[in-house]
């Protein structure tokens, strides 16, 4: 027995020098770790700029916010009402694009609410309930210009359903809407269905994040940092595809 | 008690025992003026505003970073006092150690209500839990002989626990991320 016990001694100080099982173990798990997650948000990037078709992007009663006759450009984009990006692209981006571009291009919008932000859900049922209504574009820029009174509390993002609700049910009598109706259609199985239509839609094109834009089935990825270098990027790929 | 954990206690207290300051003062400053922006507040995700601002910020009807002053401060003290000489009895040791265990439970509570209920991460509160594991770990396994096999592979435990929520916080704000690359 002592001896035995010897022998074990021996072990644990050998086991001890050199790299170690606690060394091997700890670089082990470092390494899957790095592995994982490092894959994880490559792959999620490499998700890459995707191509849909028309169709998919564009289905019958999506809404549009400007329409060209011609239907040779055709931007589609994928928002989140709550999402902050989104409401930057909007006063940056896509509320003087929909205007400077009006009857010339086509331009679509598509719920894809992302589940980091609560009344992502219920402001898109107030769009949908809106367009029922023949509203939408009237609740789409309520929402984005209203965005302080509903989607932020200070800084962090509002999850109060309360307050959200109450300022689209404002937004709605503001667009002299049947409000009795609203309710329903924001609440109806119908709308859910349009919302999760649109996300499987965007999903399908490769969308993870808000706001997504598609030019006419390419996906529209501007190199530049700033909201204004995407502004201008958009613009010049837009008036190439009108050119072309 | 080892010196080199006497150093840990100096080191990663007196990190949490910063953290806990620095969300007093942005909770003082908030109250203070409800339109303030804390400095940690810098996107939607990372965001102190939210947490200190939601029920679990003060679990125990007082903000939570007061407890983290007092206790914070003793695991200091106890590391300065160990590197000048001291040799806990077995009592101040085993104390210590259940101070640790209440921290690393309430510091995982803490998390559980940050990924899944506010949904927001405040870059203080992630410097406490990165501490606060390893002061429990290395402080438990320093208490109870029992424990010797673990210290064998004392650190892979550790990384094991930082990796696991490491994956949960990739997971839980993964839209987040995504939109960053």
């Amino acid at each position: 027995m002592p001896r035995t016990s010897r022998t074990n001694n021996r072990t644990v100080v050998a086991a001890r020098s050199g790299p170690s099982l606690n060394t091997v173990l700890t670089a082990l798990v470092a390494l899957v770790a790095v592995v994982v997650i490092g894959g994880a948000l490559l792959v999620g990037r490499s998700g890459d700029e995707g191509t849909a078709s028309t169709e998919a992007l564009f289905p019958a009663g999506a809404h549009t916010l400007s329409t060209a006759e011609d239907g040779r450009v055709t931007l589609v984009e994928f928002l989140d009402f709550q999402c902050p990006a989104c409401a930057s692209y909007y006063t940056g981006v896509t509320e003087r694009l929909e205007q400077d571009y009006r009857g010339r291009i086509t331009f679509v919008t598509r719920n894809f609410p992302l589940e980091a932000h609560p009344l992502a859900v219920p402001a898109a049922r107030a769009a949908e309930a809106a367009a029922k209504q023949g509203a939408y574009a009237e609740m789409y820029h309520a929402l984005y210009e209203g965005f302080d009174q509903w989607a932020v509390d200070g800084r962090s993002t509002s999850s109060d359903v309360g307050r959200a609700t109450a300022t689209f049910e404002e937004f709605a009598v503001a667009a002299g809407l049947d409000l009795e109706r609203f309710r329903a259609d924001a609440a109806s199985e119908e709308v859910r269905a349009t919302i999760e239509r649109d996300v499987a839609d965007g999903t399908a094109a490769g969308v993870t994040s808000t706001p997504t834009f598609f030019l006419n089935g390419e996906e529209f990825r501007p190199s530049g940092g700033t909201i204004a270098d995407a502004d201008r990027e958009l613009r010049a790929a837009i008036d190439e595809a009108l050119a072309g | 008690m080892n010196r080199r954990l006497a150093q840990l206690h100096v080191v990663g207290g007196g990190l949490g025992l910063a953290a806990a300051v620095a969300l007093t003062l942005e909770k003082i400053a908030v109250l203070r003026d409800p339109a303030h922006v804390p400095s940690c507040s810098i996107d939607p995700v990372l965001s102190c505003g939210s947490v200190m601002d939601s029920p679990q910020a003060a679990a125990f009807g007082f903000p939570n970073p007061l407890i983290g002053i007092a206790a914070f401060a003793v695991v200091v003290t106890t590391g300065v006092a160990v590197l000048a000489g001291f040799e806990p009895p077995r009592w101040y040791r085993v104390g210590l150690d259940a101070g640790t265990l209440f921290g690393v439970l309430f510091v995982h509570r803490l998390i559980a209500a940050s990924l899944y209920d506010v949904h927001a991460l405040c870059p203080y509160c992630l410097v406490v839990w990165v501490v606060t594991i390893p002061i429990f770990w290395y402080t438990t396994l320093d208490t109870w002989p029992a424990l010797a096999p673990l210290r064998r592979v004392h650190s892979a435990v550790l990384a094991l626990w930082y990796a696991v929520i490491a994956v949960m916080v990739l997971v839980e704000f993964w839209d987040h991320w995504r939109t960053l690359l």
